[in-house]
């Protein structure tokens, strides 16, 4: 008797260790589906960042005839015009090259970049780039379209250009130019 | 290889000389006709200065040139409402352009600028004012002075001295700010009007302290301002910019704009009667014609820019950069004929000494002053508004 006892003792031990174990299979098997879905799109989202590239135009300042030339620059091809559109601003913020001057101030950061239905991008930079900006007519005018014939040049999908310093509208960049009005490129400073 | 390109150059060098030599002593004269609103400009310049007097007959001017350089043409063709031809010709030994005009019933007015040699003609149409007071010669610049005769209601000319205060400018490299120089212009060119004439001269600031933009349009329109002059030193990046220019507004137009703008251009009566009309609509209406109110004198402000940019290549020897527009606020609510006037790089270390000097301001001021003595001669204010 004891014998047959301990037999279903250990009978009912083992199906409820048996199904413990099932239910706790199922289980692993549905958690890791999550995490699984999301890591998926990450992985797919970071791998272009490796492989494919844009090649761009920006346009800096000659020292020699005072217009915009351009220098070619690869950028990581990214998954929105606005991601492409950072990366480019980011790149005219670093510099020249090739010896051309750079009329963006150095210290500048870019804060935001988006671009509504109409094709305005609006570009929001740090207080940086009017506080350390020199002043004068011709030094801003080469600032804002340094920017605004990069920017329309590389992406179909901007046609204007609005500056934001430091998340607000600014009456001038330094003193001068009014930054009220979106900025349409200027093509007559461009060298050719 | 090499031998074939030292030969080449041999070539190109004998042909460089032999091209040049003739070209070196002619005199180059360009023509231009172009329609202005209420009248139309023939523009001759040449590379020297020309002594010249004009004949006129039925519908025909005829210029005379006397100059013992032989010269050379360069006419650009003529589409024009007053003006039907020019053509060369020569008589007694003279250079004659004959000015040949749709109709005889025309008044003509000449002057003439310095480097380069321009004369300037006006023609209009019918009315026999004003009397041609150039007569059979051109008169000088400085001759204008006189004929500057503004109406019994004194009328008022702002003077914008850029930037003061908390708020430099663009500064230079041993230290010259933007600020300091725009004043002592102001100062000087406030001067040498109330001097010579008989205008009102209202300063947006006479010593050193920050006025905002908007307040220096606005003190051009509550004192009903002829014209208005902003007086900056410019600054760039590229450290060997250099030279003068004249800024008029640009409408940094986007397509709404530009319908905005013809609109508004077109039939300005039209919309004042709208706007007593539709009482809703009345601020929205307001507040564009405001923000727009250089709109309207686009035309006239590039006319006093030319005028002032002449003077300042007569006057300064600086590079002439010409006249150019760009989207100033400070010139985007003025409602007057409205220019800014950038007069040397500071940021060029050269043109930041000269800019220090007295006599050099001196000449800027005298520059501008000129400049729009030309202007109100041509749109005398009792007549044009």
């Amino acid at each position: 008797m004891p014998r047959r006892r301990l037999l279903l003792l250990v009978v009912l031990g083992l199906t409820l260790a048996l199904s413990a174990f099932f239910f706790f299979f199922q289980d692993r098997g549905e958690t890791p589906r999550d995490p699984g879905d999301v890591s998926v799109p990450q992985e797919t989202g970071s791998l272009p960042e490796d492989a494919a590239v844009k090649t761009v135009v920006l346009f800096f300042l000659s020292e020699n005839d005072g217009l915009l030339h351009p220098e070619e620059r690869t950028i990581p091809a990214g998954p929105s015009v606005e991601w492409e559109a950072r990366r480019l601003v980011e790149e005219l913020i670093k510099g020249s090259r090739t010896g051309l001057i750079s009329p963006l101030p150095p210290e500048s950061e870019l804060r935001q970049v988006f671009i509504d239905r109409g094709g305005t991008v609006v570009v929001d930079f740090s207080r940086e780039f009017a506080d350390r900006h020199p002043s004068g007519t011709s030094a801003e005018m080469a600032t804002i379209y340094c920017l605004v014939n990069s920017l329309t040049r590389n992406f179909d999908a901007i046609k204007r250009v609005f500056i934001l310093v430091n998340g607000s509208e600014r009456e001038t960049l330094s003193g001068h130019i009014s930054l009220a009005e979106p900025f349409l490129p200027l093509p007559s400073l461009i060298a050719q | 290889m090499a031998k074939q390109s030292r030969l080449l150059a041999a070539f190109l060098l004998v042909g460089l000389v032999f091209g040049f030599l003739p070209a070196q002593q002619a005199v180059t004269v360009r023509v231009q006709v172009r329609d202005y609103e209420d009248f139309t400009r023939l523009t001759l310049e040449a590379s020297s200065r020309l002594e010249t007097r004009m004949t006129r007959t039925g519908g025909i001017l005829e210029i005379l040139i006397d100059s013992s350089a032989s010269l050379r043409f360069q006419t650009t063709p003529v589409s024009s409402r007053l003006v039907r031809s020019v053509a060369w010709g020569r008589s007694d030994g003279r250079h004659v352009l004959s000015v040949v005009l749709r109709s005889s019933d025309f008044t003509y007015n000449a002057f003439t600028a310095s480097r380069p040699f321009q004369l300037m003609v006006d023609f209009k149409e019918g009315e026999a004012v004003p009397p041609p007071t150039a007569g059979e010669s051109a008169a000088a610049p400085t001759a204008a002075r006189s004929a500057v005769r503004p109406s019994s209601g004194i009328r008022t000319i702002v003077l914008d001295p850029g930037h003061g205060g908390i708020e430099p400018g663009a500064k230079g490299r041993f230290g010259t700010l933007e600020k300091d120089i725009t004043l002592a212009i102001g100062l000087k060119l406030k001067a040498v009007i109330e001097k010579n004439l008989s205008f009102r001269v209202v300063m947006t600031r006479d010593k050193d302290i920050a006025v905002s933009l908007e307040n220096r349009a606005a003190l051009a329109n509550n004192n009903d301002a002829l014209l208005f002059i902003s007086i900056h030193a410019n600054g760039s990046y590229k450290q060997s910019s250099h030279g003068s220019e004249t800024f008029f507004l640009s409408l940094n137009a986007s397509d709404e704009d530009v319908r905005r703008l013809a609109y508004f251009e077109n039939t300005q009566s039209e919309i004042e009667g709208r706007i007593a009309a539709q009482e809703e609509e009345q601020d929205v209406l307001r507040m564009i014609l405001w923000d727009m109110a250089q709109s309207a004198y686009i035309r006239q402000s590039s006319r006093l820019a030319e005028l002032i940019q002449a003077e300042l290549n007569a006057l300064l020897g600086t590079a002439n950069r010409g006249i150019k527009q760009a989207p100033f606020k400070v010139l985007a609510e003025v409602a007057c004929p409205a220019v800014l006037v950038e007069a040397a790089f500071l940021s060029n270390p050269d043109e930041e000494r000269r800019l220090t000097t007295e006599e050099f301001k001196n000449n800027v001021a005298q520059a501008i002053y000129q400049g729009l003595v030309n202007y109100i001669r041509l749109y005398p204010p009792e007549g044009g508004r």
